[in-house]
């Protein structure tokens, strides 16, 4: 099916205004209609563009054919699979203390892009960077020191996209990117269908996906964090693997906790009717690993995504190690739950089960999930 | 030689263009030299707020009789001078009638309504078609582009009025305005006289 | 402005209203006057100030109106004849000290008021008549029929104000004060005043008895023999005239420009043997006996004047001394509908009013050629909108504060003022300004809205304000806010200039009207001194301006000020080069492709872009462009460049 364009008057019915914005950053940096602001996207003025925008068509929340973009990213059919396409699924950790000690978990995506970075894979990469004052902003990184800060996550959602549309067209940079799953659905978006009037997206070379479960609105989450601690002291956030069910709040003395149930609330609404944990159209994709502490998940899913793990294996720079099978157990476990849980959002949305809003899956796999 | 006479009296003189054209400017030399002459003269002139891109139009009323009103009857222009394409067809919409003679700077000002797409702005060739239809004499002085050529935009003033004088439709000479553009332009009067011979020699020919 | 000064006794100059009103004041030897800038009223104070070192008067752009008024009568009662100039809404200012003065009454000098009204509201908020507060306050009231009038009027008025004592106003209209026409000159006074405040001293101490309002009810009385004497003068004025047959078809009452409109249509139609004018100059007190010797020229009567049935009512109001067996005339004007109540009058419309009550067909031209001419201009001339002048800081400060209330999120409302950027109420200002109302008025919507956080209001509130109307109206509404503690940001727009009435100087300026260097009344250093928080950027900084508004918003909590300082374009213009030498890069430009969607000329609507169809690429306008170079940083393809000129 032909996704249809709906200009940006569609974006704001079908995903601004519908609560489905995941702030990924797809729209904005170059359109000067859009902006993004303090965790809203904002209209700036009235674009006459009502039948064809690239707002509406790289939106990760408007219609996505599933298998086109599959066709195009690893040349097969969307799987069928728990976490989608894969190569190999690993466990990780960098070999390098200084990442580790900064670092969510095993540093493995820190030590990957200082990599590929060093080897001229790439000449920068679209980070998430946590200001002082603790909120995330995209980061165009274009040195391996540039790359350490950007180390840890603050859980909030980061127009990370906004800033590779902000790159002047004629700059023809190796970009790599590290991004959450509605982030990498996007940069697929774009990959199927090459945006007009920015840099080419050929260019990104690598693209690093996350695990989510959810993220965190900027606005709601932000506000509360001020209003519960001195924001200036805090180095680092985490949501230790279950069954934790906590959030932690590191300073360089202290930690805090908070029940998971008190954060929750914080969370994205369009993270409800999100299928995808594993960013499963990444070249490789990282979380954590349940029970292994320090140690990362890794899938890799596509060449390049193996070129590099094999590099990073051959100079030492990662030890890297088979998936426990209880573990990939359980990785699939909660990767199909997701699906199912934000299909049934879905469903329950659209009042229809024949409607999936804007999931291009075949009515066939749908079923399978939600068995 | 003896004084010529007007045509008509009162002699219904419109000048129309854009804010910040220059409009008042040129009335106000028309108007002296006439004044000089020993005429009764009145204008009216729009200003204030419409000065800011608005279309701008000086209605002159040029007697030996009496002090007429500031505004032309509609249908009553004898000449229209067009600073600006439609402005030149919207006065001759109101004013216009079959004996009025028009000399018009065929250079648009595009509108914000116009560049916003909020309007249409008519082709330049039909337009001139329109106006010459219209009048019973037409004159196109290429001011604006005879200006620039001269280094500035506002010299266009000084063609036109040379223009205007050069037409022998008004019963001034080069005698009666040179004065008048002498203390109007004290710092540019050499380039501004060129222009205006200039604008005088193009209606000529 | 012309010369109003040249010692040429019977030479005819052409002046404009405004500065044959100038000249009359400087023949009846004025030597003091004081205004506050405002269309069509600007020129009066302006052609006296640029010669008042030359002639040895002195004049001032005062603060506001009122200080205007107060300071002219100041003079007045140091012995020195003296003229306050305002336009309608000035009137409204200064009206309570009027109403206390006229019952002080005035000082050995002469004291006028000329008041210039803007029918249509041409360069005004509103349409007003301020002919009524001559009735409303005993004033006697006089309104120039021509430009000769305006002089000759001017120089009398002097005369009667000293000899009665009292205030007296002359009106003014648009078409008289700003269209030109011949003014034949006068002689100029030679004698040079003496000032000096008299005053009783004795060992009493009494009390004074003059420049007092009271005891009012004896002040009262006085007033009232005042008027009866002005009323013997008007009764004989040669501003006063009738011209047309002892018995006519059809009287026309009129006054003012009015009076031109009328002879124009008798002169179109052809009726000079037929139709009668009854021209008054001194309008109030009526003159009742002059009036009504003439009222029975005819059995029709047609009042012709602008805005408010003023003469209309005043002679209706003489119905009353109708012998009782005399045949009523019928009367036509505004209550019957010929002539409209509202917006400025013009030869036309009096001819169709003259046409209907006379039954005649009147053709200006062939109809055909009418039709065709007015079907091919409809069709053919679009709109022409007013906008900010290519290079205003203006449009880039609303460009900025609309970007800050649509990234603030949180529906923020702009309250409005008078300037030119009121016209921030339409495109040129992207459609920001919400309210508009009188001088100052923005500010003091701006507190009541403010304070209404108790009922759930959260949007933010701007008060934008010219540079000129801080100094004028807003100090005492931000004083309030600041007392109060209402929440809202009041953002001065300083480009250094009183602009739209031609670029006067105000306390900010640090000139006098009269070209001499003075003080600089700071306006951050009086803001700081309230308490205000105060931010001065400059608006040509987009991003900064934007983030500085969008941090004031955030911050909340009680009044602050942002002053926008950017020297009005058409002051720079006048001094300097264009800074920049703007051209668009047809390469860079994607028009209407996704991404811009000709942002520059379909947004932004600097007329110095413009959008060439052809090419579907924008373009710079080289005749309109000022090379202030902003667009560069609106587009968002880097398609604008700009070089140093």
């Amino acid at each position: 099916m032909a996704a249809e364009s709906k200009g940006c008057k569609g974006l704001f019915d079908e995903v601004i205004d519908a609560g489905l914005c995941t702030l990924c950053g797809a729209c904005t940096g170059r359109c000067p209609y859009l902006a993004y602001y303090q965790g809203r996207i904002a209209l700036l003025d009235n674009c006459t563009r009502i039948d064809e925008a690239q707002c509406y068509d790289y939106c990760p929340r408007t219609h996505i054919d599933m298998n086109a973009i599959s066709q195009k990213i690893f040349g097969v059919q969307y799987s069928d699979g728990e976490i989608g396409n894969t190569k190999e699924v690993l466990i990780a950790r960098s070999t390098d203390a200084n990442i580790t000690e900064k670092a969510q978990y095993g540093g493995v995506v820190t030590t990957l892009l200082s990599l590929a970075l060093d080897e001229g894979f790439i000449e920068g990469a679209i980070l998430t960077k946590t200001s002082d004052g603790k909120t995330p902003s995209p980061f165009l990184a274009q040195a391996v020191n540039d790359i350490l800060q950007c180390a840890g996550s603050s859980y909030m959602a980061c127009p990370v996209l906004e800033r590779y549309n902000q790159i002047p067209e004629d700059n023809s940079d190796k970009l790599g990117i590290v991004a959450m799953p509605c982030q990498v659905l996007a940069v697929a978006k774009m990959k199927a269908n090459p945006p007009a009037n920015r840099a080419s997206i050929d260019n990104i070379r690598l693209v690093i996906g996350l695990f989510c479960t959810w993220a965190l609105s900027p606005q709601n989450f932000y506000q509360f964090l001020k209003e519960n601690l001195d924001l200036s002291e805090v180095k680092k956030f985490d949501i230790p693997p279950p069954p934790a069910n906590r959030f932690d709040i590191f300073t360089a003395s202290s930690k805090t906790s908070f029940p998971l149930e008190k954060i929750r609330k914080f969370t994205m609404p369009t993270c409800a009717y999100c299928l995808d944990m594993t960013s499963e159209f990444a070249d490789i994709s990282v979380g954590s690993v349940e029970d292994i502490e320090g140690w990362n998940t890794v899938i890799v899913r596509t060449k390049i995504g193996a070129e590099l793990m094999e590099m990073a294996k051959k100079k030492g720079k990662l030890q890297i190690d088979k998936l426990p099978s209880a573990s990939l157990a359980h990785l699939k476990e909660a990767s199909l739950l997701k699906k199912k849980r934000a299909l049934n959002e879905i469903i329950k949305r659209s009042g229809d089960r024949n409607n999936l809003i804007y999931v291009g899956l075949s009515t066939k796999l749908a079923e399978k999930i939600l068995e | 030689m003896t004084k010529k006479q007007l045509m008509k009296d009162p002699l219904n003189l419109v000048i129309t263009g854009v804010g910040g054209q220059g409009n008042v400017m040129i009335s106000l030399i028309i108007g002296n030299a006439f004044v000089r002459d020993g005429y009764i003269v009145t204008v009216g002139e729009t200003y204030g707020a419409s000065q800011r891109g608005g279309p701008v139009m000086s209605h002159m009323r040029i007697s030996k009789e009496t002090q007429y009103s500031p505004f032309i009857p509609d249908g009553c222009a004898d000449i229209i001078l067009g600073m600006e394409p439609v402005e030149t067809l919207r006065m001759l919409g109101r004013y216009g009638n079959p004996r009025v003679i028009t000399i018009i700077n065929p250079r648009p000002i595009y509108s914000i309504d116009v560049t916003g797409g909020h309007a249409e702005y008519p082709d330049l060739d039909k337009l001139v078609e329109i106006v010459k239809e219209l009048s019973a004499q037409t004159w196109i002085i290429n001011a604006t582009e005879e200006a620039q050529k001269m280094g500035s935009p506002m010299f266009a003033n000084a063609i036109l009025i040379g223009a205007l004088i050069g037409s022998g439709v008004l019963p001034l000479d080069k005698k009666s305005v040179e004065p008048v553009l002498r203390e109007t332009f004290p710092k540019e009067i050499e380039a501004n006289l060129v222009a205006f011979n200039k604008g005088i020699k193009f209606v000529k020919s | 402005m012309a010369n109003i000064e040249i010692d040429a006794p019977g030479t005819s100059q052409l002046f404009i209203g405004n500065e044959a009103i100038a000249r009359g004041a400087l023949e009846a030897g004025i030597g003091f006057a004081a205004a506050y800038p405002g269309t069509p009223s600007s020129e009066i104070l302006g052609s006296l100030a640029q010669i008042a070192k030359k002639m040895n008067i002195y004049a001032e752009w005062s603060i506001n109106e009122k200080v205007a008024m107060e300071a002219a009568a100041g003079a007045s009662y140091a012995g020195i004849r003296s003229l306050a100039a305002m336009k309608q809404n000035g009137i409204n200012v200064v009206s309570d000290f009027l109403a206390n003065l006229v019952m002080s009454g005035t000082g050995k000098g002469g004291l006028v008021l000329v008041s210039c009204d803007d029918p249509s509201a041409i360069s005004s908020s509103n349409e007003q008549d301020t002919r009524p507060i001559a009735k409303w306050l005993d004033i006697p009231l006089v309104e120039p029929g021509d430009f000769q009038e305006a002089k000759d009027m001017t120089k009398w008025l002097f005369d009667l104000a000293e000899e009665l004592g009292t205030l007296c106003m002359l009106r003014s209209v648009t078409r008289i004060a700003h269209a030109r026409g011949n003014v034949k000159l006068g002689e100029l006074p030679n004698k040079q005043q003496k000032a000096y405040f008299e005053q009783i001293h004795d060992l009493k101490n009494v009390m004074p008895t003059r420049y007092i309002p009271i005891p009012s009810p004896v002040r009262h009385l006085f007033l009232h023999a005042k008027m009866d004497k002005a009323l013997e003068k008007f009764e004989s004025s040669l501003f006063n005239r009738y011209i047309g047959p002892d018995r006519a078809d059809l009287l026309i009452i009129t006054c003012g420009s009015c009076w031109l409109y009328s002879q124009d249509a008798i002169e179109a139609l052809k009726l000079r043997d037929r139709v009668g004018i009854l021209k008054l100059g001194t309008l109030w007190p009526l003159p009742e006996k002059f009036v009504m010797e003439h009222l029975n020229k005819s059995d029709k009567v047609l009042f012709v004047e602008e805005i408010d049935p003023f003469l209309e009512r005043s002679v209706m109001e003489l119905g009353g001394s109708f012998p009782p067996k005399a045949i009523r005339p019928t009367f036509y004007g505004k209550r019957s509908g010929h002539i409209n109540a509202y917006g400025e009058l013009n030869p036309d419309m009096v001819i169709k009013a003259v046409s209907t009550i006379l039954g005649l067909t009147y053709k200006a031209r062939d109809a055909d050629y009418g039709k065709k001419a007015e079907a091919v201009a409809k069709s053919n001339v679009p709109e022409r909108s007013m906008t900010f002048c290519a290079g205003c800081p203006h449009r880039a400060t609303f460009w900025s504060i609309k970007n800050a209330l649509k990234l603030d999120g949180h529906d923020g409302v702009v309250t409005g003022d008078i300037g030119c950027y009121s016209m921030a109420l339409g495109p040129a200002g992207f459609f920001q300004v919400r309210t508009m109302h009188c001088m100052g008025a923005g500010v003091g919507v701006a507190n009541g809205l403010g304070k209404l956080g108790q009922f759930g209001f959260n949007q933010p509130v701007l008060a934008v304000v010219g540079d000129s109307t801080f100094y004028h109206a807003t100090i005492p509404a931000l004083i309030n806010g600041i007392y109060n503690q209402s929440n809202f940001i009041l953002i001065i727009l300083d480009n250094s200039a009183t602009a739209m009435t031609g670029f006067q100087p105000h306390p900010g300026t640090g000139m006098t009207a009269m070209g001499e260097p003075t003080k600089v009344i700071s306006m951050e250093a009086l803001c700081r001194s309230l308490g205000a928080r105060v931010e001065v950027c400059d608006p040509f900084d987009l991003n900064n301006t934007t983030a500085i508004l969008l941090e004031m918003m955030a911050e909340g909590g009680g009044a602050k000020v942002a002053i926008m300082r950017r020297q009005c374009e058409l002051v720079r213009a006048k001094k300097e080069k264009p800074p920049y030498k703007v051209r668009v890069d047809a390469e860079r430009c994607i028009g209407e492709a996704c991404g811009c969607d000709r942002l520059c000329t379909r947004i932004f609507l600097c007329p110095g872009l413009i959008w060439d169809k052809k090419t579907g690429k924008s373009k710079v306008d080289e005749v309109i462009c000022n090379g202030c170079g902003v667009c560069v940083d609106v587009c968002p393809q880097g398609a604008i460049i700009k070089e140093a000129a």
